[in-house]
């Protein structure tokens, strides 16, 4: 009984009263916290970091004619089969861009209260290179922001999205009208150019000697403190070299057809940005010979020094091989279901009939002596390095896998629901074989994303150039279209045996040239999350039926018979070259216009 | 400046009187021990019609309204039920089921402790009273706005030892089982899903008719879950409880000893072994130490234990497929030659009966009667110690009238899960026909069998509360007609969970203040100053007056000598209540405290990184600041009447109220833009303010009847209540007027307005663009706003969901004695609500099971007389969303007990160590009056509903 008492006496003393009168401490702190702790101003940076409008899987190429996907749940089905909407719509970048906007100009408007570093020089360093930073991130987050969402209204005008460049706050007057398109690019360009004046080209530790002058001019001798603040520990960041190519890509859309006639940007502009990137790799001679495969050469990725890119890469993620995450997710989503994947991105026939023939001519010329019969023999190289195709071999056994509907197993056409292929493929791009999904054995490998790769930018010049010069035409440069196309081409194994001569056919003829280039640009660039806006930007039919491959197995000689097969019918309507302003926005705000049609 | 100053005055004053009451409490306590007890002239038992209210009981006759109450002590005599809150809408008004007057919470307290509801049998129970009024809980505080239950255990009396015994066994029959469909028809219907699509046949016709034939079920599975291979029809529960109370004038003790044990369906497996047991020990002294000084301890423990096998059965029924795979496959089956097979299931750990092994596919690398075999088990330990004690001291020394008493109360609970999780094989066997025999020619090994023998401990979690109240009480009289009573209460609880860094308090001043004249006219206020640490300084009290006017006209003069009329008892109150209840945050991470502020974070960042391996957390706003964040308030009216008549014939009890919720908190989205908020990294710039309103309008009432019919003893009660819910305030902006939540029940279902199916392709071509892909047999819906598509602008309010209980809930119980037998029935009933047929079992797409309602789809030939949409293997995203297509009523009326007793007469036991034997049958849940019974006794992914019958003895020795 004694201890009863005396627990009662004593709990109430020792209960203090947190939460009962006064709330418990809690780590409640102000924004000007920042000022004395520069992680925790990093911190706001970082959003804008964590915030990068790339995707590590292909989801919204299974919305173009590029593949399907079998998950009959995925967001980006139901829109490519009609559900797009304004107040359902998957490729919205409202939310996150503008965001890490917010984030980035918190960030401006505080850095230079913030004590980056105890030393003024070494301090104004840091303040540079992080401003520099937040510059370069808006430009690019604006671009994806423009790219989703820039289009015109109903008074004809090309518009872009309300440019803010000031932290908001709730009593902040949101009820703003959108800027131009123009007016956006020029916020884009602005932006990068003060970030290309901050930021280095690349971060790298450097010797005394080559200090950058104006940093030497205020009194920086030791590279020590320079490499403090721009060496190899910052590698990975944004840099002047990737802002300058998110700039020729920003000019590439603005003078694309959907947007020329509301913008003053030109193909010249977009030649000379990108020409301004591959310039420093010095032209075509800097192609990477492997870059084609850039997420499957393995010794170059289990080698890459921390944050250090291949000669393909500008910007990419981190790698990572852990077997819960990015090191098999891939895998675990794409591979066949008979090596444990679910099988989910199908590329479709459509892509397949893309892939030339080796000898560089389309299938659908005399030349290129496609045989039905066997339809993936002797074609591009790529194709099979891309697309699983029936009889090819995937996972670290090189397992054979069947598609075809003779098969025994899941991996056959329509097997099973949401694990078979709906087209007849199976993705191979982006995968490693050497990992394995098997759940007794779970083997990871590294895998990065690539943000902005190098042939993204010679395609961008070629593009580009193509309009702005012709197909062989220079412009005040070193190469011409033709020339990148050839490169890359080469690099792929098109055209090897006779000089390419497809190429040559059309290299007199602008028009063939954009739809040779454009071709290119699909192939390299598929599952990169590219092509959805690069229909859009052309103006190209976005309702191409996904069709498939379904494979059948002659009962008396055992011969297969190919039948194209319609797999999937798209919905879009003219009005989605452009995506909508959010349905939910445009009801708050009557300044907010919604383009046409949404 | 001042405001401050004179909130923090009254925040010092409450804190002061708290610590005031502690110290006296302890020291009275400590000294209350050591003394003598003094003789003492008057101990009394408690008059049996007094009723507890807020701290304090008063006779039921003065009861004002807005508090009903429940005699479970008598009604367990003849009503043996197993849940402290079983079926309680049967016998008062006002309370539904799960709520107090349409309020979505509401606070249970056991001997004026929180605690659970569950954790209290109704053996331990003298009495529940359901305060339902804003009135009748002013003086509890903050957390108690939304009503309370309060729980009085059973006590001790003078004079009388009494033991008694309870036993019962019980069991549990399920009322029904989902139908799903066996392999052959789910393999023709996919067939005709697959065609609808565009896409092949997936099963062979040869395969179908081999399901179907049963001949091979290995080769050719059909797995019916609701087989009496695996389950059995019956569980069982059996109890015995003892009881022992007595004492004197001086001390008095109750104890309660009980045990439940309940054991589950299963034939199979570990499973086999599933059960659930529960020990308590209970008990209370009431100690009278001397003439001015009282005390009392209560102490509780429970201990529970459930035993369980590793997953999660009723789950996997309603998703597995008949035919995907034979979970058990004889070792008979492999040929006897085949070495590489042979020698894989030699090397199996999990051979069941010796002969068969575990199948599977490497599609379904795992199922539920493998798991129940192989993959462990589970066992999970509670416990919960309670303990409280108290004193009342009469301060008639000081002034005549006056007392005081205080309450402590700590309760500490634990639970956590051990378990054993073992990994296991599964063999997938590749079939041939050899001789026309089936065999299997190969078998393929999936996963490893792995026993770690390492007990994993998970799910540890504990709460602690501690409560204490202190309260002075004023009573006194002139004239014997001006009769006057005062408390003043100083109140605080908190209570403490594991991993959560915040607590959950409660802390006011409570002031009762009640008058009448001779009974007759009655004046009550009462009011409570509250705080919560939940807002910003300066905001953190609140002052909740609520005004009683009550009138007994049975006294007035015109009806003093009625014949008719023994009680009738007018009231009305109005009130106005302050609660932090509502005030939490979106994000249960961050807790409910300092909302009111500015808050960035950068300890629950988002990690985010640059060159590969460097990782720091992101800082992130949290919400922007609003110091102005307050209380929400209830305000409510409220009038009751009460009446007797017929020399209590008949007794009724009726109330109407209305009252508003005011100032709920959100985080305003129409005012904002979107991307003032992200999920991922959790991040917001809103403020959270005051801004929602919900109204609620109602009446309750019971009425009872009871009365001598030649040798029987007949007693009938009805009882209903009512509740129209509004949602008066909302944050929203809509094109179209019929969207607005506002103006609706703040239960509202909504959805699309179906127009049938889609008869054919002209008929889709001709329809408002679905938004989806649709052809005939999928269903059609109404263009609401005509712009030519549908979309969730187009959804309409269709029906109340009953969050809180269905609109209007009604009982009715009957009591019949004769002679030593009494006749107990029990009916509940719930009007008004609508339910949504969405889940697996009606909404089957793609590769879900298919169960017996899609033998109504809609095909070319039956397009009729179709009850469903025609089969897809696709997402089915336009039949398959919220509408009036999938709608049905809920209205309902349960028989929710039959119990026959027979008290064996105790003539018979004279001379007999024990007194009194009585025994029981009795029948819970047995049936359901209902146009949409079967869809109301289907349980499709739970364990299904069950109807429960018992026998029971009791004896008094």
């Amino acid at each position: 009984m004694k201890n009863i008492i005396k627990l009662l006496v004593l709990i109430p003393l020792l209960a203090a009263c947190d939460d009962l009168f006064t709330p418990a401490i809690e780590n409640i702190r102000p924004l000007d916290a920042m000022y004395k702790e520069p992680t925790y101003a990093q911190g706001i940076l970082a959003n804008a970091y964590i915030l990068l409008p790339y995707s590590s899987s292909p989801n919204s190429d299974a919305a173009t004619d590029d593949a399907v996907t079998n998950e009959s749940a995925s967001s980006f089905l139901k829109m490519a089969t009609g559900s797009w909407t304004s107040n359902n719509d998957p490729m919205s970048q409202w939310q996150a861009r503008k965001n890490a906007i917010q984030y980035l100009n918190i960030f401006l408007a505080n850095s230079d209260s913030v004590i980056w570093a105890k030393d003024p020089l070494i301090r104004t360093m840091y303040n540079d290179r992080l401003k520099g930073e937040a510059y370069g991130l808006r430009a690019l987050q604006m671009l994806h922001l423009l790219r989703a969402h820039g289009g015109w209204t109903a008074d004809g005008k090309l518009m872009g999205v309300p440019i803010v460049t000031l932290p908001e706050t709730p009593t902040s007057n949101f009820n703003v009208p959108r800027n131009t398109f123009q007016e956006c690019v020029k916020q884009i360009n602005d932006d990068a150019a003060t970030a290309i004046s901050l930021l280095p080209l690349d971060y790298g530790d450097i010797s005394d000697a080559n200090i950058p002058s104006k940093y030497k001019t205020l009194g920086i001798t030791n590279a020590g403190d320079y490499n403090r603040v721009n060496g190899n520990i910052m590698r990975g960041r944004i840099t002047g070299r990737i802002v300058e190519a998110i700039r020729a890509q920003t000019a590439l859309l603005a003078a694309s057809p959907a947007y020329s006639a509301g913008t003053t940007v030109t193909w010249d502009d977009a030649a000379n940005y990108a020409a301004v990137v591959l310039d420093r790799i010095n032209g075509v001679s800097g192609l990477s010979a492997t870059g084609a495969t850039w997420y499957s050469n393995a010794t170059e990725i289990s080698n890459l020094a921390s944050g250090v890119n291949p000669a393909e890469i500008i910007w990419r993620s981190g790698k990572d091989n852990s077997a819960s995450a990015g090191g098999l997710d891939l895998e675990k989503n794409n591979f066949p279901p008979s090596l444990y994947g679910k099988g989910r991105i199908n590329p479709t026939q459509n892509l397949v009939d893309a892939f030339p023939m080796v000898n560089g001519y389309p299938i659908s010329d005399p030349l290129g002596t496609y045989v039905l019969a066997t339809p993936y023999t002797n074609r591009d190289p790529r194709l099979t390095k891309y697309v699983l195709v029936n009889g090819g071999t995937q996972g670290p056994s090189n397992t054979v896998i069947t598609t075809g509907t003779f098969g025994t197993n899941n991996d056959a056409l329509n097997k099973e629901n949401g694990l078979s292929t709906r087209t007849g493929y199976y993705l191979r791009k982006l995968l490693r074989s050497d990992c394995n999904p098997d759940p007794n054995f779970n083997t990871a490998q590294f895998h990065y994303t690539a943000y902005i790769r190098y042939t993204e930018i010679f395609l961008i010049y070629a593009e580009a150039a193509n309009e702005a010069y012709g197909p062989t035409g220079k412009g005040t440069h070193n190469y011409s279209a033709y020339d990148v196309v050839k490169a890359i081409r080469a690099r792929a194994g098109v055209g090897a045996s006779n000089g390419d001569a497809y190429l040559e056919s059309v290299k007199g003829d602008k028009d063939k040239m954009r739809a040779l280039i454009r071709n290119e640009r699909r192939i390299e660039l598929c599952f990169e999350n590219k092509r959805f806006y690069d229909l859009r930007r052309w103006k190209v039919n976005l309702n191409e039926t996904a069709k498939g491959m379904q494979i059948e197995k002659q009962a008396s000689d055992g011969t297969l018979i190919y039948n194209s097969i319609d797999v999937e019918a798209r919905a879009y309507k003219d009005y989605m070259f452009y995506g909508p302003i959010p349905y939910s926005e445009t009801q708050k705000w009557s300044q907010l216009q919604q383009n046409v049609g949404w | 400046m001042l405001i401050t100053n004179e909130y923090t005055m009254k925040q010092i004053q409450i804190r002061f009187i708290i610590c005031v009451m502690f110290a006296f409490s302890s020291f009275h306590f400590v000294e209350a021990q050591t003394t003598t007890a003094n003789e003492t002239d008057s101990t009394k038992n408690a008059n049996n019609s007094m009723v507890q209210v807020a701290y304090r009981k008063v006779p039921q006759s003065n009861l004002l309204g807005g508090v009903s109450v429940v005699n479970i002590e008598e009604l367990t005599k003849k009503n043996y039920s197993t849940y402290s809150l079983d079926n309680m809408q049967g016998y008062v008004g006002g309370w539904n089921g799960n709520s107090l007057w349409g309020m979505d919470d509401y606070l249970v307290l056991v001997d004026g402790v929180p605690r659970d509801a569950n954790n209290v049998s109704p053996t331990e129970i003298e009495q529940i009273t359901f305060l339902k009024g804003a009135s009748a809980v002013v003086l509890y505080g903050s957390r108690a706005a939304k009503g309370v239950v309060y729980i009085s255990t059973k006590r001790g009396k003078a004079g009388e030892f009494k033991v008694s015994a309870r036993a019962n066994q019980g069991m549990n029959v399920a009322k029904s089982y989902p139908k799903y469909l066996g392999s052959s028809e789910y393999m023709t219907l996919y067939n005709e899903a697959r065609a609808n699509d565009g896409l092949s046949a997936q099963y062979s016709a040869n395969d179908i008719y081999n399901s179907g034939s049963g001949n091979n079920p290995y080769r050719y599975p059909n797995v019916d879950f609701y087989s009496s291979d695996y389950i059995k029809k019956t569980s069982n529960r059996s109890d015995l409880t003892a009881e022992i109370s007595g004492g004197n004038d001086r001390a008095r003790f109750y104890t309660n000893i009980g045990y439940i044990g309940v054991d589950d369906v299963f034939k199979f497996g570990e499973a086999k072994n599933n059960s659930t047991n529960r020990l308590n020990v209970r008990g209370n002294i009431d100690l009278t130490i001397n003439r001015y000084i009282k005390a009392h301890v209560n102490a509780n423990a429970t201990f529970y234990n459930s035993l369980s096998a590793k997953g999660d059965y009723w789950k996997a029924a309603s998703t597995l497929r008949p035919n995907r795979v034979s979970p058990l496959i004889p070792l008979s089956y492999i040929e006897k030659n085949d070495v590489n097979s042979l020698t894989l299931t030699d090397n199996s750990a999990n051979i069941i009966d010796g002969k068969y092994f575990l199948g599977g596919t490497k599609v379904d690398t795992t199922n539920i009667y493998a798991d129940y075999y192989a993959a462990g088990r589970s066992k999970w330990t509670s416990r919960q110690f309670q303990f409280d004690t108290g004193i009342d001291i009469d301060l008639v020394r000081v002034l005549k009238g006056l007392s005081f008493s205080t309450q402590f109360a700590v309760d500490y609970a634990t639970s956590y899960t051990t378990s054993y999780d073992n990994r296991f094989a599964v063999y997938s066997p590749s079939w041939t026909s050899y001789n026309g025999k089936d065999v299997i020619a190969s078998l393929t090994k999936i996963n490893n069998d792995k026993k770690s023998g390492v007990q994993n401990i998970s799910g540890s979690s504990d709460k602690q509360t501690i409560e204490f109240s202190g309260q002075l009480n004023y009573v006194t009289s002139i004239n014997d007609s001006h009769n006057f009573s005062a408390t003043l209460v100083a109140a605080g609880y908190q209570q403490t969970q594991s991993q959560v860094y915040h607590r959950t308090s409660n802390a006011n001043l409570g002031l009762q203040l009640s008058y009448n004249y001779e009974n007759k006219y009655f004046v009550d206020f009462g009011a409570a100053e509250v705080h919560s640490a939940k807002l910003a300084e300066g905001h953190r009290n609140a002052f909740s007056p609520s005004l009683t006017l009550g009138w007994k006209l049975n006294k007035e003069g015109f009806l003093a000598n009625s014949s008719v009329v023994n009680d009738l008892t007018l009231s009305a109150s109005g009130s106005i209540l302050n609660t932090d209840l509502d005030i939490t945050s979106n994000n249960s991470k961050y807790g409910d405290y300092y909302l009111y502020n500015t808050n960035y974070n950068q300890a629950d960042g988002a990690w985010w990184g640059w060159y590969d391996g460097a990782s720091e957390h992101s800082t992130n706003s949290m919400r922007w600041e609003n110091k102005d964040l307050t209380f929400v308030k209830r305000k409510e009216f409220s009038v009751n009447a009460k009446t007797a008549l017929w020399k209590n014939l008949i007794t009724a009890d009726a109330s109407f109220f209305i009252n508003s919720m005011e100032g709920l908190i959100i985080q305003p989205s129409t005012t904002f833009p979107s991307y003032f908020s992200t999920g991922y990294p959790s991040s917001s710039f809103l403020p959270y303010v005051n801004f929602n309103n919900n109204k609620r309008i109602g009446f309750d009432f019971n009425i009872n009847l009871n009365k001598h019919i030649g040798e029987v003893d007949f007693s009938l009660g009805l009882t209903a209540t009512y509740i129209k819910t509004e949602a008066t305030k909302r944050d929203e902006y809509h094109d179209d007027a019929y969207s607005y939540r506002k103006g609706h029940a703040i239960d509202g279902v909504w959805g699309l307005k179906n127009l049938g199916f889609f008869k054919d392709a002209a008929d889709v071509a001709a329809s408002p663009d679905q938004k989806n892909p649709v052809k005939p047999g999928d269903i059609k819906y109404k263009d609401q706003n005509g712009d030519g598509v549908i979309d969730a602008n187009d959804e309409v309010y269709l029906g109340k969901s009953g969050w809180y209980g269905a609109p209007l809930t009604t009982g009715v119980n009957i009591t019949l004695k004769y002679k030593n037998f009494s006749f107990f029935a029990l009916g509940t009933g719930s009007f008004g609500a609508v339910g949504m047929k969405n889940s697996s079992y009606f909404w089957v797409s793609g590769d879900t099971k298919y169960s017996e309602v899609v033998r109504g789809r809609w095909t070319e030939a039956t397009k009729e007389t179709a009850t469903y949409p025609r089969l897809t293997t696709e997402s089915g995203n336009n039949n398959f969303r919220s509408s009036d297509f999938w709608l049905y009523k809920t209205d309902r009326f349960n028989l929710a007990k039959v119990q026959i007793t027979y008290d064996f007469p105790k003539k018979m036991l004279q001379n007999f160590v024990v007194h009194e034997i009585s025994t029981y049958i009795s029948g819970s849940n047995l049936l359901t009056l209902s146009k949409e019974r079967k869809l109301l006794e289907l349980s499709t992914a739970d364990a299904p509903q069950t109807r429960f019958y018992n026998i029971g003895f009791k004896l008094v020795f």
